[in-house]
């Protein structure tokens, strides 16, 4: 029992000479400083961020990239055509969506469909380019229904104009 | 020397529809969601895009074109913005019309 005693008695001195408290305190504030950093890397955003997708009734289709309101795909029409028994609006506001299949740019119009409430399905916010409401041009947070004869909401269109060439990089 | 000639009218030719692609994308993005792609606007609400050229001819047509919100708004820098106007003018300017006046990037500066 003394040979066990002496030697944990030689062992907790030899550490003790070796390493200081100070230098104890100073790794435990790093790992637990740097485990408090970990989630604010780039590397966890970018894996978040949801990937491209080919279905036209998902928020994540290409074309959507800027649409905010119910797909019109998920309430009786399509992704260019309005539902029966609404009107789409003649006027509107055009962005660009980068398409992943060929990496080019290409203007779309969102064109709202009008006449009857809101359709309730398929919802989605996305936002690229669009601009405060006081450039009303640029805005999707505008009902536009207000150009159309009823200014009664019921889903969007994205309608693809053709490719945006030479466009001016935004600001 | 034939040949530089080629390449000349070749190059400008070039520059010709690249200019053109510009002028059409800014109108997309710009003016055509409210003014349509015939620029014939929706009657009562949005006017027709055909008296622009008119208003290029004169100081105060000028000024009055660039007080427009959309127009003064434009995120174009100031020589796009003057070659997207020039070209709405011409491009749906009434049959037979004149030529419209010319609008230097400086004025646009100056009056938006």
């Amino acid at each position: 029992m003394s040979r066990f005693d002496g030697f944990t008695e030689r062992a907790a001195r030899k550490l003790a000479m070796h390493v200081s408290r100070r230098s104890f305190l100073a790794r435990l504030g790093a790992l637990l400083a740097g485990g408090a950093a970990l989630p604010l890397l780039p590397v966890a955003r970018g894996a978040a961020e949801s990937p491209p997708s080919d279905d036209p009734t998902s928020c994540d289709y290409w074309r959507y990239c800027a649409i905010d309101g119910f797909l019109c795909g998920c309430c009786g029409g399509s992704a260019t055509a309005c539902p029966p028994g609404t009107e789409m609006s003649p006027v509107t506001w055009i962005g660009t969506c980068r398409n992943p299949g060929d990496g080019r740019d290409y203007l779309v119009s969102y064109n709202d469909c009008c006449g009857k409430g809101y359709c309730g399905r398929c919802f989605c916010n996305k936002n690229e380019g669009d601009r405060p409401i006081y450039y009303p041009h640029r805005s999707n947070d505008i009902n536009w229904c207000a150009g159309a004869s009823t200014s009664v909401y019921h889903c969007s269109t994205a309608v693809v104009l053709g490719v945006a060439e030479e466009a001016q990089p935004e600001k | 020397m034939r040949d530089a000639i080629v390449i000349g009218l070749a190059c400008l030719a070039a520059s010709g529809s690249v200019a053109q692609a510009a002028r059409e994308t800014d109108y997309a993005l710009q003016c055509r969601g409210c003014h349509g792609a015939d620029g014939a606007g929706v009657p009562g609400r949005v006017p027709s895009l055909a008296g622009v050229a008119g208003l290029l001819d004169t100081e105060a047509g000028r000024t009055r074109l660039l007080a427009v919100p959309g127009v003064r708004q434009a995120s174009l820098s100031d020589a796009r913005l003057a070659a997207l106007l020039e070209w709405v003018a011409v491009r749906f300017a009434p049959p037979g019309a004149a030529a419209p006046g010319k609008l230097t990037p400086g004025e646009v500066a100056r009056l938006r």
